[in-house]
């Protein structure tokens, strides 16, 4: 119950740079649970995994664990990386990443972290508009759907993976508030033009490539570096969740 | 050499190879067992099972399997060493340009000798590009901005010591310049394989050609968008090509999209051996055809015109290389016999 508990928490938490749940990347290790205290092993596809994400994972691990009312402490453990004694020290101890890494950081993840956020929104609303153009729809309906239109947009199956994505990511946003309002729109809110529709289509493909680039080398690297093992899924409550269609998309 | 079935010859150049000891006795601490252990992971991951190696073959396996891999097995017809020193990690260097030199030596019309220089090394850095441009007449170099130094975990094109040397390669007439985007550490916050420096450079050094090692990869939006802006930028293609085989479709919209926004004409074929063996990527991009979604949204087809672009006709261009009087003189060399 606990365990499944802890396993729902981590399903929050993403890699900031590809855009999916840790658990679902098979990043999660051994998670400990003893009494109050809870140990998370996490694992990278390298040794020189970005660091920086390194410790956004590290810490949302920690925040999102924390959230469950019956535990007192979190322990996280990154695991055979070059920054890991450095990462673990300065989340574990709550420290801030300047904090943590006085010497080489010169600012917080702030920043980095809403720079992958927009990638993200680029890269999900890509792949929905996409989806919509290869049913046939034309650019002028596109641009006039309303969020409200979004969940019953005539799409099954993967598609309805990939609208649940957008509509989560439009909320995370605060654009999804008013139902009527258009539900194609930049990172900050503001509309897409008819005209700027196709160039704005052809750069967030460029955005999604990378995403999809980056995604695939990392599922291959780790399954390289730790072989098929997926101890991730143990005790998952997550079957049936639009992220496994998502998936299967993507791969 | 790759010859098709009508019989038509492609000249073949590789625009990025090492011949690297990362052997534990060259190892100085955990991350030069790391670095290689990432590199051998790449390897695995992306070879087909029938060319991946032993361990131990793939920390150190010499200039005579080098040979053989590349130039016998492996359809190439020249090389560019490009040398990644990572003294840091490393006693003698992971691979120096003194080192690439005696190879070179060996085999003098297969191999172009690029060198490389770190801006944090001051006026000592511009004395040391001098000297390979003296001793061996380099026209390029490769620069690794993720490398550590001491404190330093890493630097951008734009740091001041940098453009001096970049002014200095533009004045020695060193004019290839090859950079390659590692996860650079300084400053920690910010994102670790940004390209943006590239822009900034590649406008105030314009007759220098920036070619930018594995397209930018995993940036490739900020990539297309700079090498669209400036005309002297060049994608090369490590790291790119090997997916041909385990995601040919990412491979397609990838190459369509470098094809569409960089153009044909500034993308170098490379194998980054011996991440790769070369045999295998040549011959899976010689027989590939985009999907016709992907050629009818691009508008771009891979012609054979296009692939002996991408794999030699490109880098010939950048390099200075006569492809017709250069197959002569290969024609005679001791590799040639070999084949």
């Amino acid at each position: 119950m606990r365990r499944e508990e802890v396993y729902g928490q981590l399903a929050k938490v993403n890699d900031p740079e590809l855009d999916q749940p840790l658990t679902e990347l098979g990043f999660i290790g051994d998670v400990g649970i003893d009494g109050n205290t809870v140990t998370v092993h996490f694992r990278l596809p390298t040794f020189w995994c970005a660091a920086n994400f390194a410790f956004m994972m590290a810490a949302d691990i920690r925040e999102r664990v924390s959230e469950l009312p019956w535990v007192e402490r979190v322990d996280v453990q990154l695991q055979d990386h070059f920054f890991g004694p450095e990462i673990n020290g300065g989340v574990n101890c709550g420290k801030t990443f300047v904090e943590a890494f006085p010497l080489l950081a010169t600012d917080d993840l702030e920043e980095l972290r809403e720079t992958f956020r927009v990638k993200a929104f680029l890269a999900r609303q890509e792949r929905l508009l996409r989806s919509l153009l290869a049913m046939g729809w034309l650019e002028d309906a596109i641009l006039g759907v309303r969020v409200g239109d979004l969940p019953g947009l005539p799409l099954s199956g993967e598609g309805t993976a990939l609208v649940e994505r957008y509509l989560a990511i439009l909320k995370e946003r605060g654009l999804a508030g008013d139902a009527t309002a258009p539900a194609f729109v930049r990172p900050d809110g503001r509309p897409i033009e008819p005209l700027e529709f196709r160039a704005t289509l052809a750069r967030a493909q460029c955005t999604r490539l990378s995403v999809e680039f980056n995604s695939a080398f990392c599922r291959g690297l780790l399954k390289t570096r730790y072989g098929e093992g997926d101890q991730a899924m143990l005790g998952s409550s997550d079957r049936g969740h639009p992220e496994r269609a998502f998936r299967r998309l993507v791969e | 050499m790759f010859k098709t079935d009508a019989g038509e010859e492609l000249f073949i150049i590789d625009g990025h190879m090492h011949l690297w000891d990362a052997s534990p006795a060259n190892q100085v601490n955990k991350y030069g067992a790391g670095f290689i252990g990432c590199f051998y992971d790449y390897h695995r991951n992306l070879s087909p099972p029938e060319y991946v190696w032993e361990a131990s073959l793939f920390q150190k396996y010499g200039p005579e399997r080098m040979v053989k891999d590349v130039f016998v097995d492996g359809y190439v017809d020249m090389g560019i060493f490009q040398p990644t020193y990572l003294k840091d990690f490393y006693k003698n260097g992971f691979n120096t340009t003194e080192q690439n030199s005696a190879l070179k030596q060996r085999h003098p019309d297969r191999f172009i000798l690029n060198g490389s220089w770190d801006p944090r090394d001051g006026e000592a850095g511009l004395d040391y590009l001098e000297s390979l441009v003296q001793r061996y007449r380099i026209s390029g170099v490769k620069l690794y901005t993720a490398e550590w130094k001491g404190n330093s975990k890493g630097w951008k094109l734009t740091d001041p010591w940098a453009m001096r040397h970049l002014e200095k390669c533009q004045q020695l007439g060193v004019k290839n310049i090859h950079v390659h985007k590692g996860p650079t550490i300084w400053p920690l916050n910010k994102d670790a394989f940004e390209v943006h420096d590239v822009d900034e450079v590649a406008t105030s050094f314009p007759e220098l050609n920036f070619i930018i090692e594995h397209c930018g990869l995993p940036r490739l939006e900020d990539f297309c968008w700079i090498a669209t802006q400036e005309r002297n930028v060049y994608g090369g293609l490590a790291v790119v090509m090997p997916f041909i085989h385990s995601r040919p479709r990412y491979f397609a919209e990838v190459l369509a999209n470098l094809m569409w926004w960089v153009g044909a004409d500034k993308l170098l074929f490379a194998s980054d051996y011996a991440i790769w063996h070369p045999r295998w990527i040549v011959d899976k991009f010689m027989a590939f055809e985009f999907p016709e979604d992907i050629r009818k949204e691009f508008g771009v087809a891979l012609t054979l015109d296009v692939k002996k672009k991408i794999l030699g006709e490109n880098a010939a261009r950048l390099y200075g290389i006569d492809i017709n009087r250069q197959k002569k003189e290969l024609a005679q060399d001791a590799v040639a016999s070999m084949r």
